[in-house]
């Protein structure tokens, strides 16, 4: 599977009175736009454009989504969304780099995020650098959370393919090309080369932690094979409301850098093989029947190693030493990435659950830090979920607007898919 | 909460959760797997009466693992 990923680099958004691409500018008709994500669900629709190096608060952050518009080869961005499921990751895709389009919603408030614009919370989350096109809305009265949810992410996925539909006959900056065999040709390429898969766990715990795979809800499946380039194409949708710092947001999934990284040593340090996806359920029965499948998957791949990347924290520790243990005791090694919440002051227990198996672990960082943001000029969203966001605590909003939190409040602070510039080193 | 009971106030204690990977990795000595991380000690598709009966089931396994003897970690 062959795809080609035609970068449009964007230096500014505006709204304009038709939604086109124009020398690396885009325009956005904000009617039009509000008439693509209009929802009986969702009232008060509104959409702003906020830039790096505002005094801009956004403040629950739910989703963040990119931009993109398949110019051909089978399918559309998002498959089994909206038109149809069929199998996406070939041909080439337009992509408008540089901005985003980001969900705000008071749906679960403890579990959504923070991301300013500048000042040094902007030092944490990738999108203080990228110019966010901002959606807005109230639920009707009476609506339920997780219909709240699913109207908030159909908000934002429609957004994102609309605007990037503006992208299908712009000229690509650079047009990047990446490539996964058959198995059978993938393995024989490079013979003298190390061969790796990589193991791509996904937050799939119910009420609303929950992550989806051309439209079906992963914990329903069992571990399977995915071409990393369908993952490029929006094949993985995010529908997490889970502690911001280390939840792979629908960007995150189209960006994942583990799988650029992996294709970039391709052919050259190592054999990329492909990619397994699991999931982190919440009865010990599933966990282990993932793991079990997990590791016979990655068996059958006939690879020498294995990356292994966690979303979330807490009982998923307990997915990732599984799948760790049962790779390693099948002579495959092992890399895990996750992050660690180790205490204000970095001494307590990282994870909760370990191993010897587990002996090399790329730390995303310790989320329990704490920093003090301060008062931004304008926010967009619900300030006062702060004192409840997952990091913050009661009196987090200080008078002068100012916040004091930890960073498992800040959106992708903490991402264990190594987008972020953090890190943690034991000493 | 499981070790430091046993250690400053010398009484035994059950561990009723889900992970029992976790709650040996942390140490507890007397555990008693339960249903799900959102719901531990009960499970919201079965009938009422089932899960009364399931619940019950679920706190006698806790009060005879707090009374049985162990001397090295038991998953019960």
């Amino acid at each position: 599977m062959r795809l080609e990923l035609g970068n449009i680099y964007v230096k500014d958004v505006q709204f304009g009175s038709q939604t086109e691409v124009k020398d690396h500018i885009v325009y956005i008709n904000k009617e039009e736009l509000l008439g693509v994500i209009e929802d009986d669900r969702l009232e008060g629709l509104d959409i702003d454009i906020v830039r790096p190096g505002d005094s801009v608060r956004i403040c629950p952050v739910k989703d963040v989504s990119e931009p993109r518009v398949k110019v051909s080869g089978a399918g559309h961005i998002f498959p089994g969304w909206f038109d149809d499921a069929k199998t996406v990751g070939e041909g080439r895709t337009h992509v408008l780099k540089g901005m985003t389009v980001m969900t705000v919603g008071k749906i679960v408030g403890f579990q959504e995020g923070i991301v300013d614009m500048s000042g040094p919370g902007a030092e944490y989350s990738p999108f203080s650098q990228t110019i966010n096109v901002v959606i807005l809305g109230d639920k009707v009265e009476g609506l339920r959370q997780h219909e709240h949810e699913d109207a908030v992410r159909n908000a934002g996925l429609r957004a994102a393919r609309y605007i990037g539909e503006a992208a299908r006959d712009a000229q690509p900056d650079e047009i990047l090309t990446f490539e996964t065999k058959t198995l059978e040709q993938q393995l024989k390429e490079y013979p003298d080369l190390p061969k790796v898969a990589y193991v791509y766990m996904l937050q799939t715990q119910g009420l609303m932690h929950d992550t989806y795979l051309y439209g079906v809800d992963v914990k329903k499946i069992l571990p399977t094979f995915i071409y990393p380039t369908e993952v490029m194409d929006g094949a993985i949708i995010s529908g997490n409301c889970v502690s911001a710092c280390d939840k792979n947001t629908t960007y995150h999934h189209l960006n994942s850098p583990v799988i650029f990284d992996l294709y970039e040593k391709h052919g050259k340090e190592l054999n990329f093989v492909g990619v397994v996806l699991t999931n982190e359920n919440v009865t010990l029965l599933d966990k282990e029947r993932s793991s079990n499948y997990t590791a016979k998957l990655v068996k059958s791949l006939g690879v020498d190693g294995a990356i292994i990347s966690e979303e979330g924290f807490g009982n998923p520790d307990a997915d990732l030493i599984m799948n760790c243990k049962k790779l390693e005791a099948q002579g495959i090694k092992t890399v895990l990435i996750t992050d660690e919440y180790a205490g204000r002051d970095g001494a307590s227990q990282s994870l909760a659950d370990g191993d010897q198996a587990a002996n090399a672990v790329v730390s995303a960082g310790n989320a329990n830090a704490l920093i003090t943001l301060p008062r931004m000029n304008k926010v967009i969203g619900y300030i006062d979920a702060v004192n409840v966001i997952a990091g913050g605590f009661d009196g987090s909003l200080q008078q002068d607007g100012s916040i004091t939190v930890e960073i498992q409040a800040i959106t992708g602070a903490t991402n264990e898919l190594g987008f972020n510039k953090m890190g943690a080193v034991g000493i | 909460m499981v070790k430091e009971l046993e250690e400053t106030v010398d009484v035994p204690v059950v561990h009723v959760c889900t992970v029992v990977p976790i709650s040996l990795t942390v140490g507890a000595n007397r555990i008693v797997p339960a249903v799900a991380i959102p719901h531990p000690l009960g499970n919201p598709d079965l009938e009422k009466g089932e899960e009364y009966i399931l619940r019950k089931k679920l706190v006698e396994q806790a009060l005879r693992a707090l009374a049985t003897e162990v001397s090295e970690q038991t998953v019960f």
